[in-house]
């Protein structure tokens, strides 16, 4: 149990910069989630709390001690890899008492949270089993089960879903949630999946280009996305950002500063919805159903822009017909380009 | 692939069969040579069945061998032979697994430069070196003795190689994990990479065993007392006399029992020798 700090945190591979200062508080027991496009340096965040890659710059604090200066077996943490990284000549109980034995744990002791933690992940009568010898989700099992039996301050995933398949990956997701709130020990996520993010996560905190964008509880996120990056990460299928001056007539009532008006395709409607709204013209270039609900492709008049709204059911609308889109004010959210963030209000500084 | 074309089994069989029968054939007139006496083979009719000298023969070439060719009895050979061939599958693989563990999994100064120094060697083997070698073993005063007949054979890179793309092939990860796990450089040697390279330490010690074995010209130039004879150089001593037949019985009866060594490496360890070169443990 422990908090991680990590203070002005930086990282470059040369001259280039990979994490261009991070100042993030994970909470004691709390799960964080690192979330972002290839290459926005959450990999390379969290394998610097693990050890792994060297700190350019800044602090990392685990419950309170600094360190960057630690070898990964001092920090207290347990990692779980992508490919999982089991010993592949080890039984499984071999690989859960790998860590243990070179802490010089005792026997009973080793056999007591080896059990344990086997009962826990269900994985009890797999223990005398080679890696190979199991499934992509039982492995992914005893990867948890190799944490686990650490007890340590903190858990670092490493996208550790990404090699199930897609069924798989629900169940597990579920499960390491159920798991942490139930060992309640810190733990830092990352994963470029948003589903994964917004389902499994305390705090999201979303990356892009080395530099955090936005952190708040996933809600928080999806409803008032700090920048115009975030906004067109977060969702799917993603907000449309339409830039004002394309638009005919703007609204008056948008504040100060406002180039650019996101809305999301649930909150563009066909109908007009009453009160303050704006209304965009277009053509209907694309229908696709998708079940209970269906993604219609409208290429704006005004500027030629594509933007998709997602309507419930089927609409009988064909394709090549002009339609009107109406969208309420109060589901637009208005961005600067310049800044790239929310004209709206400051938001409270990263 | 799974037909069922009788004609076709038959001629591939056939082709098969005939080449066992060209590879055995020779081994099979050494053998049969071995077991007769001394004039057998002299008579222009040469027997096919062994004969009755089997015991006779290879007991004198191990106990005494043929004193008037300069070698000695066939054991010591063997011993030599033996000693020196696991001496240098033995040196070669720590060594190359040590290099290669160096040169794949810790960033220092200069790393690619060692490593294609190392990868250079591998043009240059004993025959091609063969005389500065030669001169600096004699310089070092290593004729005649163990270090020089197997010091260098054994510097070479052949096996450094074959490992630094085995471990290449190791995932990062796993390096990570125990590191995490909590186990020095040594300790991941020792407990992950050791064993994992477990096949192909043993495809290549068959590898290098047989190569030592079959070692000719540099045991000839560094060896001048018999007692440091090898048993493939051997041959050639009790095959060339001055003023007399050779004792071709007593020859191929030394050729049968320096072929053997290597096959039965092969034989044992063939199981692991062949899941070493198809597939790895991953």
């Amino acid at each position: 149990m422990a908090t991680i700090d990590l203070i002005d945190l930086k990282k470059n591979y040369g001259n280039v910069p990979a994490v261009k200062g991070v100042n993030l508080r994970v909470a004691d027991g709390e799960l964080i989630v690192l979330v972002g496009p290839s290459g926005c340096g959450k990999s390379t965040l969290l394998r610097m709390v693990a050890g792994l890659e060297t700190v350019s710059e800044g602090r990392i604090e685990i419950g309170g001690r600094d360190v960057v200066k630690a070898e990964p077996a001092e920090r207290d943490i347990a990692m779980v890899f992508q490919n999982y990284a089991l010993y592949p000549h080890m039984t499984v109980r071999g690989n859960l008492e790998y860590g243990l034995k070179n802490r010089g744990t005792p026997r009973a002791e080793i056999d007591r949270r080896v059990q344990e933690a086997a009962d826990i992940l269900e994985i009890g009568a797999l223990l005398d089993r080679k890696p190979r010898q199991l499934s992509g989700g039982q492995r992914q099992r005893v990867a948890m089960g190799r944490a686990i039996v650490r007890e340590p301050a903190a858990f670092l995933f490493d996208e550790p879903l990404s090699n199930l398949d897609a069924k798989l990956r629900v169940q597990m997701r579920v499960e390491i949630r159920k798991l942490q709130r139930r060992l309640k020990t810190t733990s830092l996520y990352v994963t470029h999946d948003q589903l994964e993010a917004m389902t499994l996560a305390d705090r999201l905190v979303v990356m892009n280009g080395g530099l955090v964008e936005q952190i708040g509880t996933p809600t928080e996120v999806y409803d008032r996305p700090a920048t115009v990056f975030v906004a067109g990460f977060i969702g799917s299928p993603p907000m449309n950002l339409i830039p004002v001056s394309s638009l005919s007539g703007a609204p008056a009532a948008l504040p100060r500063n406002t180039d650019i008006i996101g809305i999301r395709p649930d909150a563009l409607f066909l109908d007009p919805q009453g009160g303050d709204a704006i209304a965009l013209a277009g053509k209907v270039e694309l229908l696709e159903p998708i079940g209970g609900e269906s993604h219609l492709h409208v290429r704006l008049d005004s500027s030629g822009q594509s933007v998709v709204l997602s309507v419930p059911g089927r609409p009988d609308i064909a394709e090549g017909s002009a339609v009107t889109l109406h969208a309420r004010l109060a589901d637009i959210h208005p961005y600067n380009a310049q800044t790239g963030r929310r004209t709206d209000e400051t938001v409270a500084n990263l | 692939m799974v037909e069922n074309r009788p004609w076709l089994s038959f001629l591939t069989h056939l082709v098969l069969i005939a080449g066992v029968v060209v590879v055995v054939f020779p081994v099979y007139l050494a053998f049969v040579a071995s077991t007769h006496g001394s004039g057998d083979f002299m008579r222009g009719l040469v027997p096919l069945l062994p004969g009755p000298h089997l015991v006779e023969n290879y007991g004198r070439m191990l106990t005494e061998g043929i004193s008037t060719a300069g070698a000695p009895p066939l054991w010591i050979m063997l011993m030599n032979s033996l000693a020196i061939a696991i001496i240098i599958a033995v040196g070669k693989i720590a060594i190359s697994l040590l290099s290669a563990y160096a040169i794949v999994f810790f960033k220092f100064p200069f790393r690619m430069l060692a490593f294609w120094i190392i990868f250079i060697t591998l043009m240059l083997p004993v025959e091609v070196r063969i005389i500065p070698t030669f001169a600096v073993v004699a310089n070092l005063g290593l004729l005649n003795s163990y270090v020089g007949l197997t010091l260098p054979l054994i510097a070479s890179a052949t096996a450094t190689f074959l490992f630094r793309q085995f471990f290449l092939t190791v995932p990062d990860e796993l390096m990570e994990a125990a590191r995490v796990d909590g186990a020095g450089p040594m300790k991941f040697f020792r407990d992950i990479l050791l064993p994992l390279s477990r096949t192909n330490i043993a495809a290549l010690f068959v590898i290098l065993f047989i190569y030592g074995w079959v070692q000719y010209l540099w045991p000839l130039l560094v060896t001048t007392d018999s007692r440091y004879y090898t048993v493939v150089m051997g041959i050639k001593r009790l095959a060339a006399t001055a003023d007399a037949e050779p004792l071709w019985n007593l020859v191929m009866a030394s050729v049968i029992l320096a072929m053997l060594p290597p096959v039965l490496v092969v034989i044992f360890m063939q199981r692991l020798f062949v899941k070493g070169l198809v597939d790895t443990e991953k």
